[in-house]
């Protein structure tokens, strides 16, 4: 009698394919990242849509209201990165968690 | 109460105009500008009077027809109407004329102003439908949802950070609310929740109900007017953390003044922060429109907010009304702590430790003058802060059973006192 393959935990998070995901974001520059053309280098290190809403610079800031659409493995890999950057990257809310 | 029609118009955003419908939605779809509630100002002027007011019970829904509810609120039927303090100890202290404490440290149920917001939220999301609640906070806030919706019947999920201190959380388990302590830096938790209120659809009161949560602080700027004998006060000092209770305390005064509720006199409002998280007092104090985030640093946790939401709108109401902002070191914030309770018997939290702080600063340098009066807002109990006075306000000090032992711990005091 044929047995029934057992469902892996692994083969069970191969079949769910990562989701698309709508992220807004405000970004704020710090001074020295100020010039650089961070949103052009996102769209070509990362596969995500990119999509500016506001903008404000200043000589002392740089903040950018954003759209970031894509996969989401793709969308949390651009934040980390623009992390890494010393980026500050909020939520659209800017504060969710507060006192 | 007489009139059940809503005075609600329209949810407008802030940057650009645009107008929504009344539903649970919080950001423009154009530029992601915040949304606001706007009002049927000349509906209004019928309805509410001074003596309809004062013919109401006495919390903050006497003045229903300035807050987002389309019908009878819900929730909060106790809150507000906290007492106006004429605080002439203090006001001796800090050299002024005169001085008023607005006193949220004993707002029902939770002790802090937080519980005015969330009886507009919850009313609100009661309203539109929903049947679960939820709010991210390290405090005050997460212990008003959880207190609210328990007695409104609310199915409630409070996000705190996983390392919040254990008394803090029980404040807000004691309500049978779901707490979730969520692992990671603060921004993490931050985006995490912004992710999870977006992918829910639950009323998650500071964000997708933020336009009619935010409302809520109003009503301590129209309860102050009132219990001044409707007046406006000269100068208004408030503790800022996203800065929202100092653009909605200053939009109080405007719109008490544009129904002729008041008369239309000049104030002046004044932010107060912490030295370890000031990002706005700073942009404020170097002249800018836009404040830098920072990385919080103080005892004054409840106004911890580097990247403060309302940053930019509170610099613009302190510019136009030609107020003032200063912020204060931990140990000035325990010195205005305990100053305050000496003097007038109140035991703020941390943020009353700042607004005191930060009003002593700005007398004696003369940006509030002497000769005028002043409204210092308080906004939580320090019951909730014990810790960060635990060092700072003495020790008792033991004797056996003996009246002769005591008889020689006062003399021993007063020898010390003539030395």
């Amino acid at each position: 009698m044929p047995t029934k393959p057992k469902k892996t935990a692994k083969s069970a998070k191969a079949v769910a394919a990562p989701k698309h995901q709508n992220t807004r974001l405000w970004l704020m520059y710090p001074p020295k990242k100020i010039t650089e053309p961070i949103i052009w280098q996102i769209s070509q290190k990362f596969k995500v849509v990119t999509n500016v809403r506001q903008a404000s610079v200043t000589g002392e800031i740089g903040i950018v209201c954003l759209e970031l659409s894509g996969l989401r493995p793709e969308v949390k890999a651009t934040i980390k990165w623009l992390v890494g950057l010393g980026i500050s990257v909020e939520p659209v809310e800017i504060s969710v968690v507060e006192s | 109460m007489a009139n059940e029609k809503s005075f609600m118009k329209a949810l407008k955003c802030r940057e650009c105009g645009h107008e929504y419908p009344l539903a649970a939605t919080h950001v423009c779809e154009f530029d992601f500008g915040p949304l606001e509630v706007v009002y049927d100002y000349e509906a209004i002027r019928g309805s509410l009077t001074r003596a309809s007011i004062e013919s109401r019970a006495k919390n903050m829904w006497r003045y229903r027809e300035l807050l987002p509810v389309a019908g009878e609120p819900t929730v909060g039927n106790q809150v507000g109407y906290t007492t106006l303090v004429k605080a002439d100890r203090l006001a001796k202290r800090l050299g002024i004329r005169e001085l008023w404490i607005k006193n949220d440290a004993v707002n029902y149920p939770t002790l802090s102003f937080k519980d005015r917001v969330v009886s507009v939220a919850l009313s609100r999301a009661v309203e539109l439908g929903f049947t679960t609640v939820a709010c991210a906070s390290t405090g005050n806030l997460a212990n008003s949802v959880a207190a609210n919706a328990a007695a409104a019947g609310l199915k409630a999920y409070v996000f705190i950070p996983a390392d919040l201190e254990h008394g803090k959380v029980i404040n807000s388990l004691v309500y049978g609310a779901n707490v979730i302590g969520i692992k990671g830096h603060y921004d993490e938790v931050n985006r995490l929740c912004a992710e999870i209120a977006g992918k829910y659809g639950w009323a998650f009161v500071n964000v997708n109900m933020r336009p009619y949560y935010a409302e809520g602080s109003k009503s301590m700027g129209f309860e102050i007017q009132e219990q001044l004998g409707w007046r406006i006060p000269q100068h208004t000092v408030i503790p800022m953390a996203s800065g929202s209770l100092l653009t909605k305390i200053h939009k109080s005064y405007q719109e008490f003044s544009k129904l002729g509720l008041v008369s239309n006199t000049k104030w002046k409002i004044h932010g107060a922060q912490a030295t370890g998280c000031n990002p706005i007092s700073a942009a404020q104090k170097q002249g800018l429109d836009f404040f830098k985030p920072v990385k919080p640093n103080t005892i004054a946790k409840s106004l911890a907010i580097g990247t403060p939401a309302d940053g930019f709108y509170s610099l613009r109401v302190m510019k136009e009304t030609g107020g003032h902002s200063d912020d204060v070191s931990d140990d000035e914030i325990r010195e205005g702590i305990k100053l305050l309770a000496e003097c007038e018997g109140i035991f703020a939290e941390t943020a009353g430790g700042v607004t005191v702080g930060v009003a002593k600063k700005l007398i004696a340098s003369g940006k509030i003058p002497a000769e005028d009066s002043a409204v210092l807002c308080i906004t939580g109990n320090g019951l909730k802060t014990l810790d960060a006075v635990v060092n700072s306000v003495g020790q008792t000090r033991e004797i056996r059973p003996s009246l002769r032992e005591f008889e020689g711990l006062l003399e021993t005091e007063d020898a010390a006192c003539k030395a």
